[in-house]
């Protein structure tokens, strides 16, 4: 800048001196070079800055694949929440005509109904990341298995837990608590009531310890993932109503259903949620289909078991095994 | 004889279309887009009554701008053109509410959004010049200029701030990045040299 007013004055001065007329056909000559070396200019830095951001993102992509990987995953999961404009739209013309309140426009923007539901069942998995102890017996799982396969107790049926609930609400006691987040138990409860495997699907991945599949550290994972093609109906655990219906950037679309019991189930990652919040739901109903919105690198569903806020393991009730 | 009138449509503006409506569906886009449409009329409309000619039209990703001759025009015309564009907005709003009696909500709503949105006083948007105008009227061009620059510049960090805001707590809306670079670019452009509207 100083040079180009620099020769702005240096231009002045010559003027000056040859009279008003020449100078004058100087400096709109003059004034047209320079503005179009500023433009040239421009046009240069603004391939540079392209070509910079290019070679940057192809080295950090070389360089730090994990990284960029979980860049890519939180940007594509960022670029595909929006709010809901025609809905921020429609409230702002409702509150303009009187027929609803200011507070539906800021709920229509924020939808803070939704995020009181993501913060309250996200929380648990993110605070247990980083408390979660770096221990796994990854044994432990196959031998719960095992156990569930053999047949010697007769309570191991839930049609037993049905007939007498009172009798004993636990099957197995599988391993100690003492590795576990708090939150979470092993104990194989007796439901209680009916129930179904919410997909058909293969089991991708267990309840407990694993290494997660983005973040690459290993996590507790407090359900199953079941392995299903993207639109594959999803069916509702249970008799019970859908208490929430969310979108998360973990869970992606998700909806909790509360059973009878203090029981409630999640499923995330879907692709559509076909039910809404508060709607009574039928065992084996289609309440959602599957996808991988949220933290999901295929299509599955990831299906979580509470009792009382407690995670259970839904792995004895699903029967993709 | 009026000259031509060239309309231009940079590809800023097909990007940020079509990010839009990949975000958000076609609906809301088409509501927008007939939002700006009356908006733009408005100003069309007031621009021609007083007089003044339209040379173009030129639709970017910073929003849609009408070449004029307003030189020509007074302190007192240039407000009322400027302002045209808001009013048609809020007399749409007005006329769809009262005739359609809560059928199209979503149309009252952005033409709404699109008024308040131009009435921020940060040029170039329309509550900036009329401002700039304003005060240039009653104080002269200089104290105009000083007033609108650090209205501007105030309103624009705050609507920036607002916009950071949003996309943060929906966590996403990225769409709403290029307003967030606007409001900046439009807060620093008179401070920059060279750079007055």
């Amino acid at each position: 800048m100083t040079s180009r007013q620099a020769g702005r004055r240096l231009m002045t001065a010559q003027a000056r001196r040859r009279g008003v007329q020449a100078g004058q056909s100087v400096r709109s000559r003059r004034r047209r070079n320079e503005h179009l070396a500023a433009k040239d200019l421009r046009r240069l830095a603004q391939l540079v800055a392209c070509g910079s951001i290019f070679v940057a993102l192809v080295a950090a992509k070389l360089l730090l694949p994990a990284r960029m990987a979980a860049f890519n995953e939180k940007l594509s999961a960022a670029m595909e929440r929006n709010m809901d404009v025609q809905a921020v739209f429609s409230a702002v013309g409702r509150a303009f005509s009187g027929e609803e309140g200011v507070l539906e426009v800021y709920q229509a923007v924020f939808r803070p109904q939704d995020e009181a539901v993501q913060t309250g069942s996200a929380s648990p998995e993110e605070g247990a990341a980083i408390q979660a102890p770096k221990l796994r017996d990854g044994a432990a799982l196959e031998t719960l298995r095992s156990y569930r396969r053999e047949p010697d107790s007769p309570e191991a049926s839930p049609a037993a837990g049905e007939e007498a609930p009172s009798v004993s609400t636990l099957a197995y006691v599988l391993y100690s608590q003492e590795n576990l987040p708090e939150g979470v138990s092993m104990e194989q409860a007796l439901l209680g009531f009916d129930y179904c495997a919410p997909v058909a699907g293969t089991l991708s991945s267990d309840f407990g310890y694993r290494e997660h599949p983005t973040e690459g550290e290993e996590r507790f994972h407090y359900g199953v993932d079941l392995a299903a093609d993207t639109g594959t109906e999803v069916r509702c655990f249970a008799d019970g109503s859908v208490t929430a219906v969310g979108d998360s950037s973990s869970y992606g679309r998700y909806c909790v259903v509360a059973h009878e019991g203090g029981y409630s189930t999640l499923y995330a990652h879907c692709s559509r949620i076909t039910v809404s919040s508060g709607a009574a739901v039928r065992r084996g109903e289609k309440i959602a289909e599957v996808g991988e919105t949220g933290m999901a690198t295929g299509p599955h569903l990831h299906f979580e078991l509470q009792r009382d806020g407690t995670y259970l393991n839904p792995v004895y009730y699903v029967s993709a095994l | 004889m009026s000259p031509p009138c060239r309309v231009r449509a940079t590809g800023g503006f097909a990007l940020l279309a079509a990010w839009f409506a990949l975000a958000n569906g076609w609906e809301p886009l088409l509501t927008v887009l007939g939002a700006s449409a009356v908006h733009e009329l408005g100003h069309w409309a007031v621009l021609r009554a007083l007089g003044a000619e339209v040379t173009g039209f030129r639709l970017s990703a910073l929003g849609a701008v009408l070449e004029t001759d307003s030189g020509r025009l007074s302190y007192g015309g240039e407000l009322a053109a400027v302002l045209a564009g808001p009013g048609a907005n809020l007399l749409a709003a007005l006329a769809l509410t009262a005739l359609g009696k809560g059928c199209w909500p979503a149309a009252v709503g952005a033409n709404l959004v699109l008024c308040v949105f131009n009435l921020l006083p940060i040029r170039p948007l329309d509550g900036g010049r009329a401002l700039w105008l304003l005060a240039s009227w009653d104080w002269g061009p200089a104290a105009g200029e000083r007033a609108a620059r650090w209205t501007g510049a105030v309103t624009a960090a705050s609507l920036a701030g607002l916009i950071a805001c949003v996309m943060r707590r929906t966590g996403g809306s990225l769409w709403l990045l290029p307003a967030l670079c606007a409001a900046v670019y439009w807060g620093a452009r008179p401070w920059m040299p060279g750079g007055c509207s």
